[in-house]
């Protein structure tokens, strides 16, 4: 287990650093115009010009503090989407891609069991998310002084070990996906559709009472809807998110233990 | 001695679809065994059964004693595997890619890979992807043989290899068998096992079809007889013709005389040659070639229905007649 989960981080490690590079950009084109926005009451204006529903559904309506606006912009939008198109095509390409490739057979029919290989691979997965999290949070604790954010760095380290977990959920659904039949499309399928749905079921659901149980099927809301970069992150939902995760990537391990491979 | 490898009334269904009929076999150690037969006869899916890639429907697999299905990734270790459709991570080099198989599936030996490599005469260093095809195909032999592994399964290992490498993988076929270890392979060609098979277990539409020695098979397999006669004056309808084409109708097992368009006269000969030796001394011949035996054309033959409308049974099911050596059936099972 411990040779394919370093074979999985330690061979891409050109693609995670292009994802950090990524997310480093993503930070410093958002945060640095803080100042600009919120201080000048410009921000709060174009706010008002706004449809409610608009800012609900973008969830710009705490974008005028420090927290909220890194919340909406960085780890509620551009960040969640570069996490989870990166961690979900992991999750597809781990078994369901390899599968398919047919990479996976010689790989089964050395000294490992199919149950390593996968969690081999998933541990890998998490160990890339979670320096590219790590990554994003010195990012903005760098970005916090000078962008006048106000952050306090302890609740950011939480939100971001929540943030982790939210989009390690996707990456788990992706991988259990490719390893329901071996195919990584599946992988993408399941794993967008946590992601995808659970951010539009957020926006929806923000819009009335009467749409407002869609809420309760997003983990983006359940993360992100108690703004954890300003009150600190829901330990409940955080360890929620985690074992999810895990509970996906297990499961994935089983079935894949469970089938032929290579058909 | 045990067989190294057992297989015994093996099926395999697809979503109710049976591509596997009940196959048995065995490798006994220190042999080789050939598994041919044309695509999609079911070669891939026994070899994917023995690996546990794929599990059986119903059945007994043994290898080096154990059940693949149960033993693990110790049992995985002492076989090296060769897939018949080798797809290998292309954005490595070939010394990482062999490194991390043989943290896998080693202890392999300092200095193997490189001896390997030279041997087989591939570049390590290169990428992957960079490799022509037969590069490809030896770095999957170098991870099948690096960890000198107790059985060598290898579904169509010389595909892609030149003929100088060929013989090259025949020398390293014929150490294992030295050192009392067993290979399987498996082609659609059988001039690829008639050198380094000791038994050619034939495969048809999930059938084994016949299972016996090369030599079994060269000695049934047709032989082809042209013989020029004295006199002849190069035409085709001389009486010295037709005298001899009498003559050599009533040896057994001489039969499709024809005479060629150059005035030979060409015939099959199916077994043994002293009756025909005989007949032919007493015939005015100038000139005889005795081909060595078509074991391609045997086996052809065994694909393909019977010769002279066949025996009645379908073709390729047990119960076909005139095959070579013996079938695989109840006896020479693995002792419990």
């Amino acid at each position: 287990m411990f040779a394919i989960f370093t074979r999985g981080v330690v061979d891409s490690w050109r693609a995670t650093l292009a994802w950090a590079v990524g997310l480093v950009a993503a930070a410093a084109l958002y945060l640095p115009i803080f100042p600009s926005i919120a201080g000048t009451g410009q921000m709060q204006q174009l706010l008002n010009s706004m449809p409610p529903e608009l800012t609900k559904a973008l969830n710009y309506d705490q974008i005028g503090t420090g927290p909220g606006y890194t919340q909406s912009t960085l780890y509620g939008l551009l960040g969640f989407l570069l996490l989870s198109m990166a961690a979900i095509a992991w999750g597809a390409s781990a078994v369901g891609g390899d599968e398919e490739s047919g990479l996976l057979e010689l790989t089964l029919a050395h000294g490992v069991t199919r149950v390593s290989v996968v969690i081999g691979r998933a541990l890998a997965i998490l160990a890339r998310l979670l320096f590219l999290v790590l990554v994003m949070f010195c990012a903005v604790a760098v970005l916090n002084g000078p962008s006048q954010l106000g952050l306090d760095l302890g609740k950011v380290a939480g939100g971001s070990f929540g943030f982790a977990g939210l989009i390690a959920l996707s990456a788990a659904a992706a991988l259990l996906g490719g390893a329901l039949r071996g195919r990584k499309v599946h992988g993408l399928i399941l794993g967008a559709a946590v992601a995808v749905l659970g951010y539009v079921f957020n926006a929806v659901g923000r819009q009335s009472e009467s749409v407002e149980w869609l809420l309760k099927l997003s983990p983006y809301h359940w993360l992100l809807g108690s703004d954890p970069f300003s009150h600190g992150v829901d330990w409940g939902v955080c360890a929620g998110l985690w074992i999810g995760t895990l509970a996906l990537m297990t499961l994935a391990a089983v079935v894949l233990r469970a089938r032929d491979v290579g058909r | 001695m045990a067989p190294t490898i057992s297989v015994d009334s093996l099926h395999k269904s697809f979503a109710r679809h049976e591509v596997l009929h009940g196959l048995s076999f065995e490798v006994q150690p220190g042999t080789v065994l050939g598994l041919i037969g044309p695509n999609g006869a079911g070669k891939t899916t026994t070899i994917r059964c023995l690996l546990d890639i794929i599990r059986p429907s119903s059945g007994a697999l043994s290898v080096l004693g154990e059940d693949p299905r149960r033993a693990g990734p110790g049992l995985r270790r002492r076989i090296g595997y060769l897939p018949g459709e080798l797809i290998l991570e292309s954005r490595v080099t070939g010394r990482r890619l062999l490194d991390h198989f043989a943290r896998l599936s080693g202890p392999v030996r300092p200095g193997r890979i490189a001896e390997l490599a030279d041997r087989l005469a591939v570049p390590l260093d290169k990428q992957v992807r960079e490799l022509s095809k037969g590069n490809k195909q030896k770095l999957g032999l170098i991870q099948a043989f690096m960890h000198d592994p107790e059985v060598l399964i290898l579904d169509e290992p010389t595909s892609g290899l030149d003929p100088l490498l060929q013989q090259e993988f025949l020398s390293m076929v014929a150490e294992v068998k030295t050192d009392g270890r067993s290979i399987l392979l498996s082609s659609h060609v059988l001039s690829e096992l008639q050198q380094s098979a000791d038994r050619v277990a034939i495969l048809r539409e999930g059938s084994i079809v016949a299972n016996a020695s090369v030599e079994e098979l060269r000695a049934t397999a047709v032989r082809r007889l042209r013989i020029r006669l004295e006199d002849d004056g190069g035409a085709p309808d001389t009486p010295a013709l037709a005298s001899a084409a009498g003559q050599l109708e009533r040896v057994p097992g001489v039969d499709g005389i024809r005479v060629l368009a150059d005035g030979r006269l060409e015939a099959s000969v199916h077994d043994g040659v002293r009756p025909l030796l005989q007949t032919l001394a007493g015939l005015p011949v100038t000139d005889v070639v005795l081909e060595e035996p078509d074991l391609e054309e045997a086996v052809l033959t065994l694909y393909g229905p019977p010769p002279g409308g066949g025996s009645g049974h379908p073709p390729g099911r047990p119960g076909n007649s005139g095959q070579p050596g013996h079938r695989h059936g109840r006896h020479g099972r693995k002792e419990a």
